[in-house]
């Protein structure tokens, strides 16, 4: 256990509100439903975007397929913030969730893949009339985003299946501690 | 009822694999399967409705043909994927009111995929003033549908009333019979 996993268990147990409203009825259900949804929003408007950097749709020109991609900003906003309450009411559930850990990852490969897609060849494809010969580079960081994104639904699910026993993962005692209140609690 | 038949169901040898192997590629991969086709079929599905609603308008609608077997192929990672998850747990499922509510909403969804299918593959070579309106209420009652499946199949973890065939049923205060059971 590092210390930056105890400062992030640390400082997510310190939104209380958040956790208070996951804890209410349907909440917890009901929050897991819009992440599920904005899911589905971000990896459909992202594989169509990756198919078409893949190849796939040759005569759509990015400049006009690249409208859809605020919806999977959108996607990727609502995911943020409800998967931010997943976290901040049972912080314990993640930071010492190795499927958790690797989500993580690749969600900052993903990001990364983004970010140089934008800084390099976006400019240069935006410019293209439909149907013509894209860098071949295109493909590359189509391909990545397909997989980060497979990868990051995949760790998600599996997050539940890596559950460290509860309060029982830390070693430090500050971190045992930290959660007599909860197991007496319930 | 069937209790019978799921008591038979929940003993063979491929429902106690889904529900007790330790291995990562019964249940847990599965289940992730089943969230990568719902990425597919429904993500798909809703970037084609926005289309139909207008995002990203000046790309003609016939160009996207060739999403459609990666969509089906969502289809059917889900079909065989649920018949799995549904083989591991039948009584959790099929006892359950919300996991018909699921069913349902999926029906339409794909009923109503046929009809984008159709306008798709039509695309802006029939520009029949008529059809654009209703088309866009498909689009919208398509996205309904599938926030309604995904929000229903989540909700099926907390909503069960019984879990195996020999469980006793749990009280739902939201159900206003009581459940049969043992």
């Amino acid at each position: 256990m590092s210390s930056l996993q105890i400062w992030l268990h640390a400082t997510l147990r310190g939104a209380t509100p958040v956790a208070e409203l996951m804890r209410s009825a349907w909440a917890w259900p009901t929050v897991e439903s819009i992440h599920f949804i904005g899911l589905t929003l971000l990896f459909g408007t992202i594989a169509v975007w990756d198919l078409r950097l893949l190849g796939l749709l040759p005569r759509v020109a990015i400049a006009d397929l690249h409208r859809l991609i605020p919806f999977a900003v959108l996607g990727f906003a609502i995911n943020a913030t409800s998967g931010s309450m997943f976290l901040m009411t049972e912080p314990d559930q993640y930071v010492y969730n190795p499927a958790f850990h690797f989500k993580f990852f690749l969600l900052a490969i993903a990001g990364l893949n983004v970010a140089v897609f934008y800084a390099t060849i976006f400019r240069r494809l935006r410019s293209l009339p439909p149907g013509a010969v894209a860098p071949r580079m295109m493909k590359l960081f189509g391909a990545i985003s397909l997989m980060c994104w497979i990868g990051v639904i995949v760790c998600g699910r599996l997050i539940t299946f890596y559950r460290p026993g509860l309060c029982r993962s830390g070693e430090p005692l500050a971190f045992i501690i930290d959660c007599i209140p909860r197991i007496s609690g319930r | 009822m069937f209790d019978p038949f799921f008591a038979w169901l929940e003993s063979t040898s491929f429902s106690v694999w889904m529900r007790e192997s330790p291995s990562i590629f019964s249940f847990p991969i599965i289940l992730a399967v089943h969230t990568i086709g719902l990425g597919l079929l429904a993500g798909i599905n809703v970037a084609l409705d926005l289309r139909i609603l207008g995002v990203a308008a000046r790309v003609p609608l016939a160009e996207f043909g060739r999403l459609w077997p990666f969509l089906w192929f969502g289809l059917w990672m889900n079909v065989l994927s649920g018949l799995a998850l549904l083989a591991a747990y039948p009584t959790k499922a099929l006892t359950n009111p919300v996991f018909y509510v699921k069913l349902g909403l999926i029906a339409v969804a794909v009923a109503l995929l046929r009809s984008i299918r159709r306008y798709q593959a039509s695309g802006d070579q029939v520009p029949t003033a008529s059809r654009r309106p209703s088309m866009k209420r498909v689009a919208v009652a398509s996205i309904l549908c599938w926030a309604g499946a995904i929000a229903a199949g989540r909700f099926l973890a907390y909503t069960y009333i019984r879990l195996m065939a020999d469980s006793r049923p749990i009280p739902r205060p939201w159900i206003p019979w009581v459940p049969p059971g043992p």
